[in-house]
């Protein structure tokens, strides 16, 4: 399919959509925080894949290459924006771990502060912050997956836990 | 506050190169108090894709593809159609019949701007059926432009040239008279009708085929 997918199959591509198009929109929601903008960035992505197929040299990797027009797509968005204060209540929610009607307003709460903390980081800490401590993934596949070597990208997370840490204390204070 | 440096056995504890118990105890509650804030962001947010994604990408390639083909016709119908005629090289129709000639510059003159192709006899052809069609599009944004068609079985093997680089592809073709469906191939890999043919096809996949007609050309005999 992949291969199909490579040499122009609409239909083959159509699958590619459709099996990436949920991890791509998770990091694009997170990226941009607002869910129209995640899907304009996401929609932008595979017309560009789309265009650039024959720049896709590896068919084994095509996910993670995608992921990357994705993310880039994600940074050059932010960056062509004015930075702006946003909050959850425009994301649609996925779940919460929490019982309890207490529990799950403590933890929106909770989410909203990091969300908004998010929005005031540069593009590419905001995007390593996010890879590792709200996707979960680990710098080997961040790595692999943005073509970024681990000590930037642990260098970018720490850089952003320095500058989201006040906000940890505002909100111990608070 | 802003821009305070944390603290690097936090930092390796929450890259996960230590344990909350190898911490000074000074730093556990902060070590929690990040756990508790990373949990909250983790269980909240998007499922996934939002319903009828995938179709929305595809309708907007779709679009996208024929923005490309509108904005080609755009730039090559009429006036540059006629300006390509004019500059450039044509062979010379030398039929012993001076109504053949007038018949095939008509042919030129009438069918080639409206289609965006430049249909002209060549005397030579060793095959009296066979004509030179001169193919051309704009695609600035291209790295190579191919033709196919029936002609070529489909094949991308008749490469289009950008020689003063303008951005409009060109290549001769020699085609038995009929009528042939074909496409340009942008990059190897997007396939797009030719915007000024005369008519199209269904291809069956959910694509438009470019469809030429040549006619016959005069016997000089």
């Amino acid at each position: 399919m992949v291969t199909e997918a490579l040499d122009g199959s609409e239909h083959a591509f159509t699958e590619l959509v459709r099996r990436y198009q949920d991890v791509l929109y998770r990091h694009a929601l997170r990226m941009t925080g607002r869910a129209d903008d995640a899907e304009d960035v996401v929609q932008t992505a595979f017309v560009k894949a789309w265009q650039n197929l024959a720049s896709c040299k590896n068919p084994e990797r095509v996910g993670a290459w995608l992921f990357r027009i994705g993310a880039n797509g994600c940074k050059d968005f932010l960056k062509s924006r004015h930075q702006r204060n946003l909050s959850l209540e425009e994301v649609p929610l996925l779940r919460s771990d929490s019982s309890g009607p207490e529990g799950a307003a403590e933890r929106r709460d909770m989410a909203d502060l990091i969300q908004d903390a998010l929005q005031t980081l540069p593009p590419e800490q905001r995007e390593a912050f996010v890879l590792k401590h709200i996707e979960g993934w680990s710098y080997g596949e961040m790595s692999e997956k943005l073509e970024v070597s681990v000590a930037a990208l642990k260098m970018r997370v720490h850089r952003a836990r320095d500058e989201l840490q006040v906000l940890l204390a505002e909100y111990r204070e608070g | 506050m802003r821009g305070m440096r944390m603290r690097e056995e936090l930092q390796a504890y929450l890259d996960g190169e230590l344990k909350l118990e190898d911490l000074p105890q000074d730093l556990r509650a902060d070590a929690q108090a990040w756990d508790g804030l990373l949990s909250s962001a983790r269980s909240m947010g998007p499922a996934g894709a939002p319903l009828g994604l995938d179709q929305r990408v595809m309708a907007r390639i779709q679009e996208e593809r024929a923005g490309v083909t509108r904005g080609i016709a755009r730039k090559i119908n009429p006036a540059l159609g006629v300006i390509r005629w004019l500059t450039n090289p044509r062979p010379i129709h030398v039929s012993p019949l001076a109504a053949a000639a007038v018949l095939a510059g008509l042919l030129v003159v009438a069918v080639g701007p409206r289609l965006g192709l430049l249909s002209t006899p060549d005397v030579a052809s060793e095959t009296p059926s066979t004509v030179f069609v001169q193919f051309f599009v704009e695609a600035p944004q291209a790295q190579s432009v191919e033709l196919v068609g029936d002609f070529n079985s489909w094949e991308p093997t008749i490469a289009l040239e950008d020689l003063d680089g303008d951005g409009v592809w060109t290549g001769r073709v020699p085609l038995e008279a009929g009528v042939h469906e074909y496409m340009f191939v942008l990059d190897g890999t997007s396939w797009v009708p030719d915007p000024n043919a005369e008519s199209y096809a269904d291809d069956g996949f959910g694509q438009m085929n470019s469809i030429v007609a040549i006619p016959e050309p005069v016997s000089g005999t």
